[in-house]
């Protein structure tokens, strides 16, 4: 899973009026856990999550552990 | 869950059986596919197929006496496939040199071979080409026996001449002349480590196995007209290519009978059914021999049997491409997979569990019930992957929540007298009936969660005609019979669903339940067998209808029966009586009653696979150009969604004046919830007269474009889910903000789903841009 620039250029945390930093977060699914790459403030750490990667790459992971 | 038996009732399946004309085929030519390879115009395949299988497949091609074609399931519709016309066509148009052979060092033992007729040139060739050294014994001084007897128009002399010329190329040795009798053979079996015997004219009587040919223990082995006692050269073919490998078994010391079953000629288990099958005769050829066009017109007749009755009708069977044979090897795999992705998981979620399966195939094979065995299965072992039920599961949770759950005993006389007390107006049935209540509930009716969900202003007339003509009170029950449960093989929160049920009607006194859904029937038939029941559908055709004036315009329909009724012949026969009744005209589909289709909600499929789903639907929808009627709500909402004119029986029963019910569309998820509560809350404010909580007010004033709609639907996001992201952004200013346009963006985890926002402040509205959500969790740190 990763984020591109474009895809966030625009978007800055609203509470912290920051913009978004690439840095590594921890997700986890059913038995899986990874450490990937996302938006987020730097500041509150609210991470972004845009609908391609939503429904994209994450559903990808998240049949693919459901399956295991 | 029982691998085994498993795995049995897949072998049961005769998918991959051969066909009848191979069968009896001594020597297993793949007709089939030899016809097929034919009908492509690719004769040189079609040659190498008979290569492979037929001994001499040059000379036996042109004499062969054909036991496949007296077998032919043609033969009922035109007249059987002229199987052996189509191999000297294909001796003719598609012949190969044959391949070069480099000869093997011969190490393995010494085979003598007595009589150079067929059989025996087919052991000595057989056996020469795996190694062993043979030495031919002919009393005449030609090879080839009574194959010179069938020298005429197909066989040409130099033709079999030059066949019999490759057998001496090979350097097999071969002693002409040699006039055997019972002491030469003796000497003959202790010089060589094997005898064949296949001389026709042997006078002795031999005690042979008759499936490995063998003289009692002895090297000795047997073949040819002596075993076949017959002229057939198929058969006598078949048995010296059967006594080969015999001898070379006995020489190889392994078991002479091991995997043995379908040598030679056997019954096969295959049945082709060709009732329906189109006649079409014979094709004659012109000349001497089929010329490439008749012979590819003649196997274009071949039927290419292979049963696929479950198939046929089933679009889960055919999407995926699969037998219920392959099927149950594939779970058998998934079952037992510990480390590994699970393949067949999408598959199995997305058969409908309809049981049309089991009702086309003569042996009674139900994958419907392998599916939920291994449904349950996968639940226990903690393998069903948790999105695929998930949103029904919890609409089931919704629908036995405080939200529509409701039970009550019918309000007494006093109480109900505007509602069910009517004076009889004799020129017309626009009456509800007479009150006739006995303080007994003697009924229960229970609506289902889906009926209210779409019909949500019909219930209370559903009641209140029920009240009036039924004899006893009428109790009413609001909630969800566990069907979602059941089909996503959640037994835990089935056997919940139906101690639930059973208290109710413990404490009711054991009423019987009226039910209008016919999942609701499958499942109290199935977990609830003590509770008697009967169908709303039943009890409209025995005490007739409520509004009988308002036939509209009279047109053909066809049923549609419901899957979950196949075995209940009473109530399809109800539902064509008050269509008929109605007036309407009934012309009935192909799979109808207990042979009918699922619309595609059957299963959960709907929420597991949309796609199959939708192929159920569009299947079913062309299969008639009139509307069609039916009588469950979640068929009606498919077929309508699927753009198909479609009448559920309340559209006829309860028409609404200004509306035309055949294009009534499915309410949303949303409205599917709001609905039902609006359901109860109008029972108990209209029938009981009870104080009723409005809902709370929704926070915000959601304005949402139809594209969103879709999406909501799609990916099963509710509008309470948006409500909650938005007070939740709203309130804390967790979102994130987007300076060139103006929207923010938020979400919020509700049980097992992140949800996600896109949306704009305009005023005191907020617009919805966007939604979307994911399973996977964002560890805080």
């Amino acid at each position: 899973m990763y984020q591109e620039k474009k895809d966030y250029q625009s978007w800055i945390c609203d509470k912290c009026q920051k913009e978004l930093e690439l840095t590594k977060v921890k997700v986890h699914y059913l038995e899986g856990e990874f450490e990937v790459e996302l938006l987020n403030c730097p500041t509150c750490h609210q991470v972004f999550i845009n609908e391609s990667l939503a429904l994209g790459k994450m559903a990808e992971v998240e049949q693919g552990l459901e399956d295991k | 869950m029982d691998l085994d038996k498993l795995l049995e009732t897949g072998d049961r399946c005769i998918f991959r059986e051969p066909p009848t004309c191979t069968a009896n085929c001594p020597v297993h030519l793949e007709i089939i596919e030899f016809i097929s390879e034919i009908e492509k115009g690719d004769f040189q395949k079609a040659y190498k197929l008979m290569e492979k299988k037929i001994p001499f497949h040059r000379i036996i091609g042109q004499i062969c006496d054909h036991p496949c074609e007296s077998f032919c399931v043609r033969s009922a519709a035109g007249g059987a496939i002229s199987i052996s016309e189509l191999e000297k066509a294909v001796l003719e148009y598609g012949a190969a040199k044959p391949k070069k052979i480099w000869p093997v060092p011969k190490k393995k033992g010494k085979v003598a071979v007595i009589g150079a007729g067929l059989s025996g040139l087919t052991v000595a060739v057989d056996l020469d080409k795996k190694g062993y050294e043979i030495v031919l014994y002919e009393k005449t001084d030609r090879l080839g026996g009574r194959l010179w007897d069938h020298i005429g128009e197909s066989l040409k002399e130099e033709n079999l001449s030059e066949e019999l010329k490759l057998v001496k190329d090979k350097g097999i040795s071969i002693q002409f002349n040699q006039e055997l009798d019972k002491n030469r053979l003796m000497d003959l079996l202790l010089e060589y480590d094997a005898v064949y015997l296949g001389s026709g004219g042997w006078d002795e009587q031999l005690e042979f196995n008759p499936k490995t040919f063998q003289v009692d223990e002895l090297n000795l082995f047997i073949g040819g007209k002596i075993v076949t006692r017959n002229d057939s050269v198929i058969f006598s073919a078949s048995s010296g290519r059967r006594a080969a490998l015999s001898i070379e078994r006995y020489l190889s010391k392994v078991s002479l009978t091991d995997s043995r079953e379908r040598e030679g000629i056997f019954e096969t288990p295959l049945k082709q059914d060709v009732s329906e099958t189109e006649v079409i005769i014979k094709i004659e050829k012109q000349s001497s021999i089929y010329s490439k066009e008749e012979a590819i017109q003649e196997a274009k007749r071949c039927i290419k049997c292979q049963c696929r009755k479950c198939m046929d009708g089933c679009n889960h069977l055919r999407k995926f491409d699969i037998s219920p044979y392959a099927y149950v090897r594939q779970i058998n795999h998934n079952e037992r997979i510990i480390l590994g992705t699970h393949y067949a998981n999408k598959m199995i979620n997305s058969c409908t569990e309809c049981g049309l399966c089991k009702e086309e195939c003569f042996l009674d094979i139900s994958m419907k019930d392998v599916i939920q065995d291994t449904r349950e299965s996968m639940v226990e072992r903690n393998k069903m992957p948790v999105s695929a039920h998930d949103f029904a599961l919890k609409d089931m949770a919704f629908s036995n929540s405080s939200r529509f759950s409701l039970v009550r005993k019918q309000p007494s006389k006093e109480q109900s007298k505007d509602l069910f007390y009517y004076p009889l107006i004799s020129f017309s049935d626009y009456v509800k009936g007479l009150y006739h209540g006995t303080g007994k509930t003697e009924y229960l009716f229970y609506p289902g969660c889906q009926l209210p969900a779409s019909y949500p202003d019909d219930v209370k007339s559903i009641y209140e005609y029920l009240v009036g003509h039924v004899k006893g009170d009428v109790g009413i029950y609001l909630g969800c019979c566990g069907a979602p449960a059941d089909w996503a093989g959640r037994q835990d929160l089935m056997g919940e669903n139906i101690e639930a049920i059973k208290k109710v009607w413990e404490e009711m006194e054991r009423p019987t339940f009226i039910l209008a859904c016919s999942s609701c029937i499958r499942v109290f038939e199935k977990y609830l067998p003590e509770i008697k029941v009967q169908s709303l559908w039943d009890i409209y055709a025995e005490k007739g209808l409520p509004n009988k004036d308002q036939i509209k315009i009279p047109q053909t329909l066809s049923i549609h029966d419901a899957c979950g009724t196949r075995e209940n012949s009473d109530l399809h026969e109800s539902v064509r009586k008050i269509a008929s009744k109605l007036g309407y005209n009934i012309e009935e589909l192909k799979y109808s009653r207990e042979r009918t289709k699922c619309c595609g909600y059957g299963g959960l499929v709907y929420y597991a696979n949309r796609e199959q789903s939708d192929g159920f639907v569009a299947e079913r929808i062309q299969e008639s150009p009139h509307d069609i009627l039916v009588y469950c709500t979640m068929c009606k909402d498919l077929f309508v969604s699927g753009g198909k004119r479609t009448f559920h029986l309340i559209d006829l029963i309860y028409p609404k004046d200004n509306e035309d019910g055949a294009v009534k569309k499915m309410p949303t998820l949303s409205e599917r919830h709001q609905n039902r509560s609006r359901v109860k809350r109008s029972l108990l404010k209209e029938v009981w007269n009870e104080e009723v909580d409005e809902p709370a007010q929704d926070d915000y004033q959601l304005v949402i474009p139809e594209s969103v709609r879709q999406n909501m639907e799609d990916r099963y996001i509710l509008m309470e889910d948006i409500q909650a992201v938005v007070k939740n952004a709203q309130e804390s200013r967790k979102r994130f903000f987007n300076p060139e346009s103006g929207d923010y963006l938020a979400s919020l985890k509700r049980e097992h789903v992140t949800f996600w926002v896109q949306y704009a402040q305009e005023d005191d509205k907020v617009l919805i841009r966007n939604v979307y959500s994911h399973r996977m969790e964002i560890v805080e740190e």
